[in-house]
């Protein structure tokens, strides 16, 4: 059997699996966004089309754009923080290696709420840090952490962080080592070796955590509801209103689809200009 | 490594137009199929599944759907080891996602709507009928309950819990406070305000604030309120349900919150009059919670059987959950733990003259929500 | 040709050559994830240390007490639902694993015309919020008449862990040299065999990897198990959920405690199945080093 037909089989219990049990689902929030709400509360289909003018409602667009802010702050954050990590294990971690890995994983383990809520335990206004910092004397009142933009930037980044190192992991795993060692030998520094070989050897990856992140923290609720201030509001928070307390259905399937189509046009674009760029510098 | 074209990784070969068509089309047909196929919503039902006769007689485990922690755990072994049965829990946590398991199949045998919600299935015929003579308890529920707004002749709810929602706030490091709902921005508390995370909570304060009623609908008295709020926020910490939470970690010295919170914020300090209630002149919202039989219930009667425990055992659940239950066994030993702070009592004089939130359909509730979108983005 | 960092490092100076100044020292990054250690397990230590906390409260700490650990496993309903949790995690992480390798296998070498449609539409779940998934995946359910169950639940978390297995694959296998696939089919070994010593263990990290995020996804979700599941048992998530925003209590934290130790145990099992199950397909291996 040639390769392609064999690589095609295999696309097929995935791929058959996503139709039945994603499209039709996909289908169903495409169908009630044109729907409307009857009286007893529940989503109907119907054909309204303002659903969508709604969601244009120039309201929003600060909500938007906030949201895509976070989630491209926690990316960075997260790269800038997994990366070197990642890289320690990879490089460094000799027979630890797994260990390593364990270790860096093991705190997702632990039920996301109740991580938020220890953290929030440890900078309330009173809580741990704040009593240190008050014995010291550089504060009488506490430092506010909660309840702030940091406050839900720092959540989400708590929250996907192991989503970036483990793909950066995995690709640095699999990179030869002694390509370092001979980008060392030829480029005049440490950074030009970065530049010129791991980088691109482990783009791949990189990029990899990146979509992962990038994309659910646009939609996070919980870390700006649990950790954020009135001016938090975030696109995920906007829709789960609408499911959790407006009660309104179509509404709120509106503004996922069109949040939908954002973030995969927005990903097409950066993921065809990345890998143009990759090839460019490879070259 | 070879010069591998790897953005193909990532992106389709040839994206092509055609290939956007197939998705869209595949989507289309989905959406398409799903609409006219079973279609959603229950429809009307009809009234007759409202009319099974039940009995309180132990008929199978309890499943029972419930905000968390709004019973005595004690209460509820009680129960097991009273009846030998089994009280299975499963929690919602605001009342369109319990509606929405409601409408998906499960079958619950007991519900706690609130007066609101109760309104909203008993017009939807979702909810059995309370053989209330056959309850040996329910001399005790306050007569106002015997025929309410939201289910009238009482047939099929029994009301479970009363609330009514203020400021708490720190007494310890607040004493200008003027007993009105505009403390809520209070200066000595610099900053450190939370309102609700609750458009019907916040849209009525401000309705009363700004003189209205609390479920006023106008376009212009919804912007005067919307304008009121908005105008808060620079002041305010948050939009918050954590209240527990925020008032015993110190990030609160103000929260808007109802009386029950209170009481458990209490058991959680330090120092318990350090938390102080009030209920504001303008007007205070009063609501109560309900115990409700959906008609798909598989063992109603166990679920009988335990309003009628319940009620025979409000006291101590009172004293627990921190609301009051509106049974005459509950108000005196409520009022002892409320001992002197009478804000935090539900009265029958304060469900007559308090204002409760409203059943809003159609135009009026879209109206609230717009509001509290504009609130909650601007 | 130098086979770690340290000789590389001696044979460098050997040769007079100036040690760079730069990222890839290990003292700074050791720095770096000593604190990054101290960060991500700061909670941690709270929630673990709290869990043995006598009193209630969150702030002070009383005096060592087992008890909420006896409460909870005297609670029936508690433990049904780690239970429960642990099995829908365990089906999802197999089940979508190996879907999602499968997929991304199939994204990677094959070039006929299913594929962009495929590749768009595993990317979409991605980009779907949580709450709309629960939903729609709970209509869907509603309308075809299934009931809500821990199936209905693992059939939810299934679909939307593939793309995450794709994705983190996808990369790994992109980056393997298909000369070695060609030599040993070209030395008389099936597709099947290239499959298995060839492919397999080049790409397994990037698998276990992908497997272990899911697992970790599938026993913290909330959202999506929420509205999938049924009236019976739940998972533990979504027990907590509710109760926490009421403040945490100690027995809160005894469940993560307990929810962290069971997800440690099915990761070090994971991780030592390879090792237990034998060498067999180690000794071909030639795909990591391949130039």
């Amino acid at each position: 059997m040639s390769e392609r037909r064999f690589a095609g089989l295999t696309l097929l219990p995935g791929a058959g699996w996503l139709v039945l049990l994603f499209l039709i689902p996909l289908g169903i929030t495409l169908a009630i966004s044109f729907g409307v709400t009857d009286d007893l509360g529940n989503a109907v289909y119907a054909w309204r089309p303002e659903n969508y003018s709604q969601v244009f409602d120039p309201l929003f667009v600060p909500v938007l754009l906030r949201s895509v802010g976070y989630a491209a702050a926690t990316v960075t954050l997260c790269l800038l923080i997994g990366y070197p990590i990642a890289y320690f294990i990879a490089r460094f971690g000799g027979k630890y290696k797994y260990l390593l890995v364990a270790l860096v994983v093991l705190p997702f383990l632990v039920n996301y709420l109740i991580r938020v809520y220890a953290w929030v335990a440890i900078l309330s206004d009173e809580g741990l840090i704040n009593g240190i910092l008050k014995d010291m004397g550089m504060t009488t009142d506490g430092v506010r952490f909660l309840n702030t933009p940091f406050a839900v930037v720092g959540g989400l980044v708590y929250g996907y962080m192991a989503f970036m190192i483990l793909p950066v992991y995995a690709a640095l795993d699999r990179m030869d080592s002694s390509l370092i060692e001979a980008g060392k030998d030829l480029y005049a520094n440490g950074w030009q070796t970065f530049r010129h070989v791991t980088w691109p050897a482990t783009f791949q990856g990189v990029l990899a955590g990146s979509v992962l992140v990038f994309l659910p923290a646009v939609g996070d609720f919980v870390s700006a509801q649990l950790l954020g201030g009135p001016d938090t509001y975030m696109v995920g928070n906007l829709i789960q209103q609408q499911f959790f307390e407006a009660n309104n259905y179509p509404f709120g399937a509106a503004l996922t689809t069109v949040l939908m189509a954002f973030l995969l046009i927005f990903m097409v674009f950066y993921l065809r200009s990345a890998g143009r760029a990759s090839e460019e510098a490879r070259a | 490594m070879t010069g591998r074209n790897t953005d193909r990784l990532w992106l389709p070969d040839r994206m092509s137009r055609r290939d956007a068509f197939k998705v869209g089309g595949g989507l289309a047909l989905a959406a398409g199929l799903s609409a006219c196929g079973v279609g959603n919503g229950s429809g009307t039902v009809d009234e007759a599944a409202t009319e099974r006769a039940i009995e309180p007689k132990i008929d199978g485990d309890l499943v029972y759907f419930n905000y968390a922690q709004y019973v005595d755990p004690a209460l509820v072994k009680q129960f097991e080891k009273k009846y030998g049965v089994q009280v299975r829990e499963s929690y919602f946590d605001s009342m369109p996602a319990m509606m929405a398991k409601l409408g998906s199949g499960n079958r619950y045998d007991l519900i706690f709507p609130s007066a609101e919600f109760a309104d909203k299935l008993v017009k939807g015929n979702q909810l059995l009928k309370i053989p209330r003579d056959k309850l040996s308890a329910i001399g005790d529920v306050y007569p106002f309950f015997d025929d309410p707004w939201y289910d009238p002749g009482s047939e099929h709810t029994v009301p479970y819990s009363l609330y009514l929602t203020g400021l708490g706030y720190r007494a310890d490091e607040i004493d200008t406070m003027t007993g009105s709902w505009r403390d809520i921005v209070n200066p000595q508390a610099d900053g450190r305000s939370f309102l609700l995370d609750d458009f019907q909570e916040v849209i009525g304060m401000a309705n009363l604030v700004n003189g209205y009623d609390l479920n006023a609908t106008e376009a212009d008295q919804l912007s005067e309120s919307r304008d009121y709020v908005v105008g808060l926020k620079p002041k305010l910490r948050g939009f918050s349900t954590d209240t527990i939470t925020n008032m015993s970690s110190g990030n609160a010295w103000i929260q808007h919150l109802w009386n029950g919170d209170v009481i458990n914020i209490r058991y959680r300090v330090d120092d318990p009059s350090s938390i102080q209630f009030q209920k504001n002149k303008e007007g205070w919202p009063v609501g109560s919670d309900v115990f409700a039989i959906p008609t798909n219930a598989q063992h109603p009667g166990t679920a009988l059987k335990f309003i009628d425990f319940m009620l025979e055992n409000s006291a101590q659940n009172s004293t627990w959950t921190g609301y009051p239950m509106p049974t005459d066994s509950a108000t005196k030993p409520y009022a002892e733990l409320t001992d002197g702070e009478p804000e935090l009592q539900v009265s029958v004089d304060d469900l007559e003259k308090g204002q409760q939130f409203a059943n809003l359909e159609g135009a009026d509730r879209e109206a609230w929500d717009r509001t509290w979108i504009e609130i909650k983005a601007s | 040709m130098s086979s770690t960092p340290a000789a590389a490092e001696n044979a460098r100076e050997a040769r007079g050559g100036k040690p760079p100044k730069d990222f890839d020292r290990p003292r700074f990054l050791r720095v770096l994830m000593g604190l990054f250690l101290v960060w991500t397990f700061a909670p941690i230590a709270v929630v673990v240390l709290f869990s043995f906390n006598s009193g209630k409260s969150l702030q002070n700490f009383d005096g060592i007490s087992t008890q909420w650990y006896s409460d909870f496993f005297g609670d029936q309903q508690l433990r049904e639902s780690l239970i429960a949790s642990l099995e829908i995690a365990l089906v999802t992480m197999v089940v979508a694993t190996v879907l999602g390798s499968l997929l991304a296998f199939g994204l990677v070498r094959s070039r006929n015309r299913l594929s962009p449609v495929t590749n768009v539409m595993m990317l979409i779940p991605l980009v779907v919020p949580e709450i709309v998934a629960g939903v729609t995946a709970l209509l869907l359910f509603t309308q075809i008449g299934l009931r809500l169950s821990l199936t209905t639940i693992i059939l939810a978390h299934i679909t939307f862990s593939i793309s995450y297995v794709t994705v983190i694959v996808r990369g790994r296998l992109a980056a393997l040299n298909r000369e070695v696939e060609e030599a040993a089919m070209d030395l008389g070994a099936t597709r099947m065999q290239t499959m298995r010593l060839v492919v397999l263990p080049a790409v397994w990290p990037a698998i276990l990897a992908a497997g272990l995020l899911t697992f970790a996804l599938s026993f913290d979700d909330f959202v999506l198990s929420f509205f999938t599941t049924g009236e019976e048992v739940q998972p533990l998530p979504v027990r907590i959920y509710s109760s926490i925003r009421f403040g945490v209590t100690p027995t809160i934290n005894a469940i993560g405690t307990l929810m962290m130790l069971v997800s440690i145990s099915t990761i070090a099992l994971a991780l030592a199945l390879p090792r237990i199950l034998g060498r067999r397909g180690q000794t071909v291996l030639i795909g990591k080093d391949a130039v």
